[in-house]
């Protein structure tokens, strides 16, 4: 095996590994031996004994369209968060670091605090509301931060922080003044998969698709940008258009990922540093890794946050900050390379 | 063996027979077959059951408490974690509550009707409806007429009509009795109900469209959050002093406030209520749980306020 596929190799397997647990953890028991009956009946079509009739529907109709989804959104924070880093050369930077998530967050609560009808576009209120969200507080952030013709890294940075905290600040008055349910609110900022089935699969499987897609076409340039600007420049990357680009192919992948899952944090800042302390710093191999070992990573956090006080769920995105924070220091604390930025 | 079993049971049925001849001579009326229930909730949704239903998951306390008050209790197979009144309810399975529900928990749980509440999402009741459960949205009542119509709705949807129709009787005339006292008062102290004083600086009390509120008035109080507004209002300590209300409820008692630790909050010291000791625990489960406890809520409070009155 050579050094090349190595990586691919151990991610795959734990993206496979956590599949499985996705799959077969839950807070109704079905014993492996069931379960492997009914995958295989599904696969060759072979009519299952009623008993096995419930524990398919909960496996095909529940778990299954969760975990994808879910594999989707880790793929998508984690695929984002190493573009955003490779991109601002900032390792705190993470797909919520220029205005994402506090976009969403606003469209998201404003969008609940109107009473909707109970019909497919009142459902798809507060997804639509937090995707569209996410995407203008990009292009704003991106037109406040520009000079000129050029938008420097700082401005972007800085215009994204300051008007977070502008969004953030909103989203709190609007939960405060609200007459509603502040629960449904704070469990959607809390990130966590709130409508069931294929639909959300669906309607987000394109957006992560184009996005993941640019950025995983996209290693050489963020290899070129660790240079520097000019240096990159020099070399004849044309640095303002292909950073626009990357910037938007994130961005649309993460506004995606959060809009049906909430604002689920940690998972893009820590998974593609664990990437690059196991793996290095290049590119062309860190997005794809991140791509895969985040979908793996959300899909253990979710089957956490659905086991440890079954049948009640925690909000996904503290169990990731929970877990993922001392595993983060531990890998952090072994690491060999320590000089790796 | 079997013999000496036979003679006994066959002239036991005999005598049975004997002591009830119109068992057999008229039997009971049939039930129609399936009749089929069809009613439109709280989300404008129809719902339709082929029968009174008998497998029920309720997602609310007062879900719960409605079923086992209309004597539909036998017919929950799971409920809420904080379903915890009548108190058999506890010993029913949970299917989540608080932070999330279990959709695979209540499949599991082949349910014919999930009863939501007015405090679950819609995007709850869309995946439940989308797992191809039947799903009936109570909306959360604003006055006891309405909470007494969600009793008779519940009760169609679980073959209870009867029972609902002899408990909505038996609140109104509790519900008339407190009136009767309470309508001819000419004076009406001023009472503030906290719920929640996390911060004793910025306390929440029941503001205008809350049945607190509502019940507190009809006990004969004028209530300090009336004033205020949104259901959950936040009122400032200034404001409390102005009020100075006569009594005070402790809704939050079951989280440990006491009449004590009142005295210890700063500022609180100069208020009548606290000086006069008229400061006096309370179940906000009575007044918070839109279901047929609301009358217990008020008649409880109508004897806090008004004692003389109710002895």
């Amino acid at each position: 095996m050579s050094r090349r596929t190595l990586p691919y190799l151990w991610t795959l397997l734990f993206l496979a590994l956590a599949v499985i647990l996705s799959i077969a953890i839950g807070s109704v028991f079905i014993p492996p031996a069931d379960l492997w009956r009914i995958l295989t009946g599904s696969f060759s079509g072979a009519a299952l004994p009623e008993p096995l009739k419930t524990f398919a529907f909960i496996i095909t109709s529940i778990r299954l369209p969760r975990t994808v989804l879910v594999l989707l959104t880790g793929a998508a924070l984690s695929g984002s968060g190493a573009a955003y880093q490779g991109l601002f050369r900032n390792p705190l930077a993470d797909p919520y670091l220029i205005g994402v998530a506090s976009g969403a967050g606003l469209g998201a609560v404003l969008a609940m605090s109107i009473q909707w009808p109970y019909s497919f576009w009142g459902l798809m209120a507060v997804p639509l509301a937090s995707f569209v969200g996410a995407l203008l507080t990009v292009f704003l952030v991106y037109a406040l931060a520009r000079v000129g013709k050029a938008v420097p890294k700082t401005n972007l940075i800085l215009a994204g922080v300051a008007f977070s905290s502008f969004a953030g600040a909103l989203t709190s008055f609007l939960m405060l003044r609200s007459t509603g349910e502040l629960r449904r609110a704070i469990s959607w900022l809390l990130g966590g998969a709130s409508q069931a089935g294929w639909g959300p699969v669906l309607t987000i499987l394109p957006y992560v698709v184009i996005g993941l897609g640019i950025l995983l076409l996209s290693g050489h340039t963020l290899n070129l940008l660790q240079f520097g600007d000019d240096q990159a420049q020099q070399l004849g990357l044309p640095v303002s258009r292909r950073r626009a680009l990357i910037l938007m192919a994130a961005s649309l992948a993460t506004a995606a990922a959060v809009s049906f899952s909430g604002i689920i944090g940690f998972v893009g800042l820590i998974v593609p540093h664990v990437m690059r302390l196991w793996f290095g710093a290049d590119y062309r191999r860190l997005v794809p890794l991140s791509i895969i070992a985040g979908a793996g990573a959300l899909l253990v956090a979710d089957v956490i946050a659905r086991s440890v006080l079954s049948p009640q769920e925690i909000p996904l995105g503290i169990v990731t900050a929970l877990v993922g924070a001392p595993f983060f220091l531990w890998v952090l604390r072994r690491a060999k390379n320590q000089g790796f930025w | 063996m079997f013999r000496k079993l036979v003679f006994p049971l066959f002239a036991l049925a005999l005598i049975v027979a004997g002591c009830s001849p119109s068992a057999i001579s008229t039997p009971t009326p049939v039930p129609t077959l399936n009749p089929t229930i069809t009613l439109t909730d709280g989300l404008n949704r129809t719902v339709t059951l082929s029968g009174p239903a008998k497998r029920i998951v309720s997602l609310a306390p007062s879900n719960t408490e409605i079923l086992y008050a209309i004597g539909a209790g036998a017919q929950l197979v799971g409920r809420d974690e904080t379903s915890d009144y009548p108190t058999q309810a506890a010993s029913l399975p949970t299917v989540g509550g608080y932070s999330g529900f279990n959709t695979e928990a209540i499949v599991a749980l082949h349910p014919d009707l999930v009863l939501a509440a007015g405090i679950n999402t819609p995007e709850l009741v869309a995946a439940l409806e989308k797992l191809g459960l039947t799903v009936f949205y109570l909306s959360n009542p604003t006055t006891l007429e309405e909470m007494y119509t969600n009793l008779e709705t519940v009760a169609k949807l679980t073959g209870h009509a009867t029972e609902a129709a002899a408990l909505v009787d038996s609140l109104k005339k509790r519900v008339a009795a407190v009136d009767a006292r309470i309508l001819p008062l000419n004076s009406r102290p001023m009472v503030y109900y906290e719920i929640d004083a996390t911060d004793p600086t910025k306390p929440y009390t029941y503001g205008p469209g809350s049945f607190g509120d509502l019940l507190l008035q009809r006990a004969g109080g004028a209530n300090v959050g009336s004033s205020l507004s949104g259901q959950f209002a936040q009122m400032s300590l200034e404001q409390l002093v102005v009020a100075n209300p006569a009594i005070i409820i402790l809704g939050d008692s079951n989280y440990g406030t006491t009449a004590d630790s009142l005295k210890k909050r700063t500022g609180w010291e100069e208020l009548d209520a606290v000086k006069n000791s008229q400061v006096f625990p309370f179940d906000d489960n009575l007044v918070s749980r839109p279901g047929p406890r609301l009358v217990d809520g008020l008649e409880a409070l109508a004897k806090l306020l008004h004692p003389d009155l109710f002895k």
